[in-house]
């Protein structure tokens, strides 16, 4: 702890858009969780701007992440929530957990104890949480409070109710993050990607973590490229189930899907919106990238140009998008001004750069650059073209990034093991590790924009 | 269910690897005639002709030989596949030669139809070789009609790097899967 305490400066963030914060969370769409107290917006408030003392360069949240207290039913669903909740935190790499230093409450039986800010001042900590967990038969109670160690104010306090543990933890680590970052967070996104698990290519989901791995489709046939819409409820993808490639849409709610059925293919769909999908067909004879409605209705053709044009990825706006071109014989990016038509060349580096994934929260570009025909490696550019950084290398090929919602990390598939697996790592290449184990081989991962 | 199927296509390969040795001669590339040579030595007896019952349309990823997807259970008629150079859709002389074949063959035989699969090696990424391997069987397709065949007998699928022709590493067996495979209808 005595390194933390070198180097530390005074930096105000911003003020938090607790407005756009409440708005996220009520538009979400299926409730998993009950919300009793709101007692946190009013804290939020209250505070306007949040000051947080932060070590310099690192960007890491110093916290204390107390024990829960438990009530009702025995101790061990608060150890396993507390568990649940620490490697949520920890998985988004942007805090620095501190163990919890004796004496944090200066009276240990219960509801009357009072924090002792100064010992956690002590040890560095910027932000306390702690709370209890109350059980009643199966349902599960948790209290939790926020404070601001140095000015010792309460942040926010919030209850969560619910039967699954996991979901109840996540909920409160979104609010968190959420909180203190001024960003949406990865707690509750999904991630859908392609496994070969049945010996068949099929789309399967799972949360941000990799857990809770369930097969969406059945096709027996080779399914490829998932994309969620930006509201999850839809997906976009490509099957092979009338013996062509063809894209097909599903609706999430009422497992309804249409198929667009046009000649030729249909290749790599993108969202641009929660109403409108771009992607590849060729019915008119050559490539080119059309936006579809969700009803599977052409509503416009978007490019026109000889050759290969696939893989759309849309600026957050929709005013931008970035796709793939082999207009000049090998495949560039290229952004077009979805307004003026107008289009320009992105990539230089590299003879065959693919894969286009738009940033949701920057002005950056992630894609797959084919290296001198050797390995494929995942870079990031600038919308501007400036900024090009390799973030993978040294380890198979590595390909199909995709950003989590909040903009901090990519989902991707290597080969660095012999067979295709997903990892993760932080948008400065930091930090890869095995996002899941599963048979088969796995590819293509879209991690979503929305949360459950 | 799935087992069925991986027993149907082994018994089609089975069976049609007895028959597809006298094909290789006058339709396949020489690369083609080596892909082939392990699976007729493996056949420790002539394989019985049986009714070409229709094979499924895919197979399971995992192939269940060595040479993989290919020569192959669909092989049926006289159409020999033509060979792509790397990342490109356009057709070498040799190519042009067995488009003439083709269509020569599609010419005297008019009850036929012919599907054309566009497949890649398994380099690049796998979106865009979806739309390579749509581009090589067009392009094969397109020689075709201009030497006659009706449009209406050419149907065409892209199956990019998705169904390899052989399953190896290295320029060999990449050559064999830059291809445009007929099967005839």
């Amino acid at each position: 702890m005595t390194l933390l305490c070198n180097g530390f400066q005074i930096l105000t963030i911003g003020r938090i858009d607790m407005q756009c914060f409440s708005r996220t969370v009520s538009s979400i769409f299926i409730t998993l969780i009950c919300l009793t107290t709101f007692s946190w917006r009013a804290a939020a408030q209250e505070n306007g701007e949040y000051i947080a003392i932060r070590k310099e360069g690192s960007g890491n949240i110093a916290l204390v992440l107390n024990k829960l207290d438990a009530r009702g039913q025995g101790n061990a669903g608060a150890q396993r929530l507390d568990t649940i909740i620490r490697d949520g935190l920890d998985f988004t790499g942007i805090f620095s957990l501190i163990s919890p230093p004796l004496n944090i409450k200066n009276n240990s039986d219960g509801e009357h104890a009072v924090i002792n800010f100064g010992v956690l001042d002590s040890v560095a900590a910027e932000v306390y949480a702690g709370g209890t967990l109350t059980t009643k038969s199966t349902t599960l109670n948790l209290d939790m409070e926020v404070y601001d160690v140095s000015g010792a104010k309460l942040l926010f306090k919030k209850t969560y109710r619910g039967k699954d543990p996991r979901a109840l933890g996540y909920a409160f680590c979104a609010d968190l993050v959420e909180f203190l970052t001024g960003k949406r967070s990865i707690f509750g996104s999904k991630i859908v990607f392609i496994s070969t698990k049945t010996g068949y290519k099929e789309i399967y989901e799972c949360d941000f973590d990799g857990r809770g791995v369930e097969q969406l489709t059945s096709s027996h046939s080779i399914t490829l490229t998932p994309a969620l819409s930006p509201d999850g409820r839809y997906l976009a993808y490509t099957d092979f189930i009338s013996g062509a490639p063809v894209l097909s849409i599903r609706n999430l709610l009422d497992k309804k899907t249409v198929a667009v059925a046009r000649s030729g293919v249909g290749i790599d769909p993108g969202w641009r919106s929660s109403s409108e999908v771009a992607t590849t067909l060729s019915f008119e004879g050559d490539q080119e990238i059309y936006l579809i409605k969700t009803n599977g209705v052409i509503s416009s053709r978007l490019t026109n140009s000889p050759g290969i044009d696939i893989s759309p990825t849309f600026s957050p706006d929709g005013s931008q998008m970035a796709y793939v071109s082999a207009r000049n014989g090998q495949p560039q990016i290229f952004i077009q001004d979805m307004h003026s038509g107008q289009a320009r060349r992105l990539t230089f580096s590299g003879n065959y750069n693919t894969q286009p994934s738009w940033s949701p929260a920057e002005n950056k570009i992630a894609f797959t650059m084919w290296e001198n025909g050797g390995e494929l490696n995942i870079f990031v550019i600038n919308v501007d073209g400036s900024g090009l950084v390799k973030l993978t290398g040294n380890s198979g090929n590595n390909e199909s990034p995709s950003w989590s919602p909040d903009g901090q990390m990519i989902v991707f598939a290597s080969s660095r093991q012999g067979q295709k697996r997903l990892y993760t790592m932080n948008v400065t290449g930091k930090n890869q590790k095995q996002l899941l184990s599963m048979e088969g081989e796995q590819m293509q991962p879209f991690w979503s924009l929305f949360r459950k | 269910m799935r087992k069925k199927i991986n027993g149907m296509v082994v018994l089609a390969l089975m069976v049609t690897a007895g028959c597809s040795s006298e094909k290789a001669a006058t339709t396949a590339s020489e690369s083609a005639d080596k892909a082939v040579a392990p699976l007729v030595a493996s056949s420790p007896t002539p394989a019985p002709l049986i009714p070409k019952a229709p094979a499924p349309i895919l197979s399971p990823i995992t192939a269940p030989t060595p040479t993989g997807y290919g020569f192959d259970q669909w092989q049926r008629g006289s159409l020999g596949d033509v060979f792509f150079d790397f990342d490109r859709s356009s057709l070498r002389a040799d190519d042009q030669e067995r488009l003439k074949q083709n269509a020569a063959w599609l010419a005297s035989n008019t009850g036929k139809r012919a599907l054309i699969e566009g497949h890649c090696d398994s380099r690049g990424t796998s979106e865009y070789n979806l739309a390579l391997g749509e581009r090589r069987a067009s392009s094969a397709k397109e020689y075709l009609v201009r030497l006659g065949v009706a449009p209406t007998r050419l149907e065409t699928v892209s199956f990019g790097e998705e169904r390899p022709f052989d399953t190896g590493q290295g320029e060999a067996a990449w050559a064999k899967n830059r291809r445009a495979h007929f099967i005839v209808k």
